[in-house]
């Protein structure tokens, strides 16, 4: 046996803002995530009355208390919630705050209060992990020198011993839009930050989508990785549209020129990039212990997404995890 | 771990989304596969199925053996039980006319000739045509039919499959006296009795109180519910009572709806109280209608048997 746990990320069920609002919506989605074998879940930080899973805020005031969520949760047959997901450039309705930047000195105070406004309801939910966006969109802001990454690293060192305080350890997480995928960037930040305080979360779909071997990830960092989301690659930016301003929209959303209609699937989805077993064998062979997310971001047909991630974890990759 | 004395099967009913609108997994291999990988996931033992896929097995997959396979492939047990879908038609196909017997008769050799290559438990009728097509329902139309069941199921029993019968709520065998009728004709050596618990509370017969009543010939159990009891003509709505009713566009729901009518615990517990060991088989038929997802109807099913059922007998 590993200490390895399975999680199952939530957000593919809300593609827009209006959506997946309603108690009884959350309780079929979570009823689906444990039967297909998961026992936690990850939430994505959201804003607003209709983000009722999105922040400490809306949680109290949907469950009256993170107690009163928790007792949701273990009736629909998850334990624990993973982690949450941070980005600290979405902005904040209940702080009355806009986007923050970690790249800004100045912004970092209110980055490490919202940072430990997630952990320490971590701390309640069982979780164990924050995920925070580590650096702006590439076509947003400057290219990352050294006087850009030593912000980035400074930010991240005060958030992540700010959480630590509450048991919750910082991983960042690396996205296909990331100005830290350009050459060694990633690696440069990583050698500015102590392991004990700032950890990475390897997303598989996001890495590989950015022409990122997760497997080089992992044989490079493998002792930084804190956290791990499992979700496939549909497609590969090879013309690095990454680049572009308001990526997040005209790339992501979108597709870019292609109009890629999905980036990403579920582990196992046909056409899928990412060698789940091998990755899995690395992590491993790394020695990690702790959470391996399934997420599909988003998915068309969420529960179908769900009990084929099951699949794949149930039959091919728990069975590697536990050495058989 | 001691000895599961239930084992959960499912009934495939099944839509998914394909690229030109909704496919059914005999759409293809990849289709198939996907509908057998999710029925894994959520810790289904086995499935049942219909016999009307027999051609579609020949043709994808070389036959009933061959899809078994394909179906043992994803790590499930085996097929349980299939449903025999008959057209009813009063002119050639119609249980309470005698001189239909003979082709209904040689309906079934020819089945369970296709099915000899495998061991299946059950297969499943409906016992009667359409309401409309048999009332009145009388005692000399119920013993009619009884007779034929008897000689099918004595058929079926050669190749060691149950005959067993699932009383539809449009089916002209749906009322609790017709039922117990019905069941005093027929052989217990012959024919059985498949409890759909929707079916038999939307024709306002208990499911709890009918299973107790003939529990000893009982061989199977479609675990489904319903929000809705059939009113009026509803059971004999013409041309169609179950898709077509006025009064309901949707009469059956996954196990763990809300406001389900089916007392699940009550029929676990005397499930339990007549100590039967052996499949039940979950069905949530359309359960694609007005926005339904099957992938979600069916987790939320067997998320309900692993977590209310299975806490009161397993």
């Amino acid at each position: 046996m590993t200490g390895i746990r399975w999680g199952y990320a939530i957000n593919q069920w809300k593609p827009q803002f209006d959506d997946f609002v309603r108690r009884e919506q959350h309780e079929r989605a979570l009823k689906t995530i444990s039967i297909a074998g998961f026992e936690g879940v990850e939430l994505t930080a959201g804003t607003g009355r209709w983000e009722p899973l999105g922040n400490p805020q809306q949680l109290a005031a949907n469950f009256g208390s993170f107690a009163g969520f928790r007792e949701f949760l273990a009736g629909c047959g998850v334990p624990a919630v993973s982690s949450f997901h941070y980005d600290p450039q979405q902005r904040s309705m209940e702080h009355l705050t806009g986007p923050l930047s970690p790249l800004a000195e100045a912004d970092v105070p209110a980055v490490v209060a919202r940072a430990v406004w997630f952990a320490e309801a971590l701390t309640q939910l069982g979780g164990s992990v924050l995920v925070v966006r580590a650096a702006p969109s590439a076509g947003d802001d400057e290219p990352l020198d050294d006087a850009a990454l030593h912000r980035l690293a400074a930010c991240w060192q005060t958030v992540g011993r700010a959480t630590l305080e509450h048991g919750v350890r910082t991983a960042l997480h690396v996205d296909f839009l990331s100005a830290l995928r350009s050459g060694d960037a990633l690696d440069r930040l990583l050698e500015r930050t102590e392991p004990d305080l700032v950890g990475l979360a390897l997303d598989t779909g996001e890495l590989t989508v950015a022409g990122i071997d997760p497997l080089s990830i992992v044989e490079r960092h493998g002792d930084r990785i804190r956290y791990v989301r499992f979700k496939d690659a549909l497609a590969v930016d090879e013309a690095e549209e990454y680049r572009q301003p308001h990526a997040e929209y005209a790339v992501r959303q979108r597709g870019g020129t292609r109009e890629i209609p999905r980036w990403f699937g579920e582990p196992g989805i046909d056409g899928g990039l990412v060698d789940f077993p091998a990755v899995t064998r690395a992590l491993l062979a790394a020695r990690y212990s702790g959470w391996i997310v399934f997420a599909s971001d988003p998915s068309p047909h969420p529960a179908a997404s769900a009990l084929l991630g099951g699949y794949v974890m149930q039959r091919e990759l728990r069975p590697i995890a536990n050495g058989r | 771990m001691s000895e599961r004395r239930i084992k959960w099967s499912y009934m495939d009913h099944w839509r998914s989304n394909g690229p030109a609108g909704p496919v059914d997994q005999w759409h293809s291999h990849r289709t198939m596969s996907a509908f057998l990988k999710q029925i894994k996931a959520v810790g289904f033992d086995a499935i049942d199925t219909f016999d009307f896929r027999l051609w579609q097995m020949y043709g994808d997959y070389g036959g009933p053996a061959g899809y078994q396979q394909m179906v043992q492939d994803h790590g499930l047990e085996r097929i349980v039980n299939t449903f025999h879908a008959a057209d009813y038609d009063l002119r050639d196909y119609a249980p309470h006319v005698p001189e239909t017997h003979e082709r209904i008769l040689e309906d079934f050799r020819v089945t369970m000739g296709h099915w000899s290559v495998i061991q299946l438990d059950n297969i499943i009728v409906m016992p009667a045509t359409l309401y409309y097509d048999m009332e009145p329902v009388t005692a000399d139309k119920l013993k009619i039919t009884a007779e034929l069941w008897n000689q099918v199921g004595e058929i079926t029993a050669g190749y060691g499959v149950r005959l067993t019968c699932h009383h539809e709520f449009f089916c002209g065998i749906q009322s609790e006296p017709d039922i117990d009728t019905f069941y005093a004709y027929t052989d217990p050596r012959y024919v059985s009795l498949f409890v759909d618990t929707a079916q038999h509370c939307i024709a306002s017969v208990d499911p709890v109180a009918l299973y107790r009543r003939h529990a000893h010939r009982v061989s199977g159990f479609h675990f489904k519910d319903t929000r809705d009891v059939a009113t009026g003509d509803d059971h004999r709505h013409r041309p169609d009572s179950e898709i077509m009713a006025p009064t309901t566009g949707k009469w059956f729901y996954e196990m763990g709806t809300p406001h389900g009518l089916v007392d699940f615990e009550a029929m676990m517990t005397a499930v339990r109280d007549n100590e039967y060991r052996g499949w039940i088989s979950v069905e949530h038929d359309k359960a694609n209608k007005d926005g339904g997802d099957f992938s979600e109807a069916t987790a939320v099913a067997r998320w309900y048997a692993a977590n209310v059922l299975e806490e009161i007998y397993r």
